[in-house]
């Protein structure tokens, strides 16, 4: 057996292992298939071996890192790690149009709900993102994300001059919801979307549907109507009850003492104090310094006896 | 029973300037129409895609309104009486959804790149047509932005980081997929053809009747030959009545790129 393979992927939060569509989809992919990943959770995809997030880090000379999730879910099934192997032929070709409806229908307004749609954005999405990144990064990738992502639905719609606004917000939403009712149309009563074991299309969609589900917006018409089909959102949870355990239990945000060293939250105040009197001291000892501030030990009327006392002194050793 | 319609009128570019993505749209358009049994009219003007009111062609005019794509134009001749997928139950047209998209992901995205992408065709082939109706110096801008605009398009999705290779390999991993669904029946749903047929009729039959700089495109569909007799089929029962002695010369409609 190979050595164990290196995920590299976006931090968990709100319940989830990872906030990012792409990481989910790779992680539920991964625990399907029962493939062994070495996970780092981190913050920062300037550390991942490809600069972007999901990455896997593969140990053969001859590929480099994989970074897209279909790139990634096929290095697993050559490893042998293959979630679709009781497929039947029919099964996989409806895996392959599921997930393209997925990616051409739900997706566009998953980004924009997520990352052009100003109060959520702002509110949510951007402060998320500004408080888990180290410094100085936090200043500039959620601005740099947001435009990409613009840019991006702006190049997909095929309309340059293309805005955040109510037309394109209902347009979007339109076929989302559509998509989410065929979704739910099509797994119906079943666990999985086929038979009882999970696919490559239950975690592409569990990727899609879990962050809908579980982060909170305050413009969250797509988490309402996904609320209001039963079927997905018991699909979604139980799929994080039964292969995410660990995540499910911790619902706020809470201090993850990870091997991700950027956690700086519990650090927070220490570095506040410390920098304060870092500030003070060295202020201070500039202050000394440059004779602004200084510390006199010697009386005013002491210094025209200082030199007797010195001429003093002196005899003595002398005399000595 | 036919509740509007005056005769539709269906907008595309001309001959010599269509490259083979419109043409798959426009036929697919062409085809579904047929099939509703809708008579239709193919006008052809240089200008089409700045007419449509998304900017892609085709797009149809029926008294005072306008529709481009097929998506739309179905939902339009659906809320005027006409649709083919009313028999379907749910799960089927949840399926029937998702083919069409895996289309339109896959095949028609391929067919984008291969025209702009990939430097020998774009130079031989896209560029030439596509600027063909303007003069010096116009017809090098215009080439050259639209060939930029869908090289950003490519980025953006992750198709730009793909190999040639690569992408003949999806587009054979596509027709996979319909080959795997198409079976042996004679149309995806049933026995009547619905708006899947349509889409995968024009799309398929345009690659297989359009020369590129490479056959491989074609090769890889003529692999399946359920598709193969899928778009023989079609074409006896929709276009027969379009060309005079068509059988004897094959696959000859629809316009070649040479």
């Amino acid at each position: 057996m190979a050595a164990p393979l290196e995920l590299y992927c976006w931090k968990g939060d709100w319940g989830l292992p990872s906030v990012d569509t792409d990481c989910l989809t790779v992680l539920a992919y991964a625990k399907f298939a029962g493939a062994p990943l070495k996970v780092h959770k981190i913050t920062n995809p300037w550390r991942s071996p490809t600069g972007t997030l999901p990455a896997l880090k593969t140990t053969e000379e001859s590929t480099r890192s994989l970074s897209k999730p279909s790139n990634i879910i096929i290095h697993l099934r050559k490893q042998k790690y293959n979630a679709d192997y009781d497929l039947s032929a029919k099964e996989g070709a409806d895996t392959l149009a599921f997930v393209s409806l997925l990616e051409e229908k739900l997706l566009p307004a998953l980004i924009y709900t997520q990352w052009v749609d100003s109060k959520n954005y702002v509110d949510v999405t951007r402060r998320w993102y500004a408080e888990n990144i180290p410094f100085p990064l936090n200043f500039l990738l959620p601005n740099r994300i947001h435009n990409q992502q613009l840019e991006r639905l702006r190049l997909v719609r095929g309309d340059p001059t293309l805005e955040p606004g109510e037309q394109l917000e209902k347009e979007l939403y339109q076929d989302a919801l559509e998509c989410m009712t065929l979704l739910s149309q099509r797994l119906g009563s079943h666990k999985f979307f086929f038979g009882d074991s999970p696919s490559s299309l239950d975690a592409y969609v569990f990727g899609h549907l879990a962050p809908l589900l579980k982060v909170k917006l305050p413009n969250g018409k797509l988490q309402q109507h996904l609320n209001s089909l039963d079927n997905l959102r018991h699909y979604c949870t139980n799929i994080l009850i039964l292969y995410f355990p660990s995540e499910a239990v911790t619902p706020t945000v809470s201090v993850h003492s990870d091997s991700s060293d950027f956690d700086s939250e519990p650090h927070k105040r220490r570095k506040q104090i410390l920098s304060v009197l870092f500030a003070m001291g060295s202020m201070l000892g500039y202050a000394i310094l440059m004779g602004i501030v200084s510390i006199q030990h010697v009386r005013p009327q002491a210094a025209l006896v200082g030199p007797r006392h010195i001429e003093e002194g002196g005899e003595e050793e002398e005399e000595e | 029973m036919c509740k509007c319609m005056s005769v539709c009128c269906l907008f595309v570019f001309s001959e010599d300037q269509i490259l083979l993505s419109d043409c798959a749209s426009s036929l697919a358009v062409q085809a579904y129409l047929r099939m509703c049994n809708l008579p239709v009219h193919v006008s052809c003007r240089s200008n089409a895609e700045y007419m449509s009111p998304s900017g892609k062609v085709p797009f149809v005019h029926v008294g005072n309104q306008v529709v481009s794509e097929l998506g739309p134009i179905v939902q339009f001749t659906k809320a005027k009486g006409h649709s083919l997928s009313d028999g379907l139950d749910d799960v089927q047209r949840a399926e029937m959804k998702a083919y069409m998209e895996l289309v339109n992901n896959m095949l028609l995205t391929a067919e984008l790149y291969i025209q702009w992408c990939d430097d020998t065709t774009a130079t031989e082939i896209s560029r030439p047509r596509y600027s063909s109706p303007y003069s010096w110096p116009l017809n090098q801008i215009l080439a050259y932005q639209k060939q930029w605009e869908v090289r950003r398009k490519m980025n953006a999705i992750g198709w730009a980081g793909k190999s040639l290779e690569q992408v003949y390999e999806d587009v054979s991993q596509c027709c996979q997929a319909l080959s795997q669904r198409l079976g042996t029946q004679p149309y995806f749903f049933n026995k009547q053809p619905t708006e899947l047929d349509a889409l995968v009729f024009g799309h398929l039959f345009t690659i297989l009747t359009t020369r590129l700089t490479s056959d491989e495109l074609g090769e890889k569909i003529k692999s399946y030959s359920n598709l193969l007799a899928f778009c023989r089929r079609i074409e006896q029962s929709y276009f027969e009545d379009s060309q005079a002695g068509s059988s004897s010369r094959g696959y000859s409609k629809g316009p070649s790129l040479f």
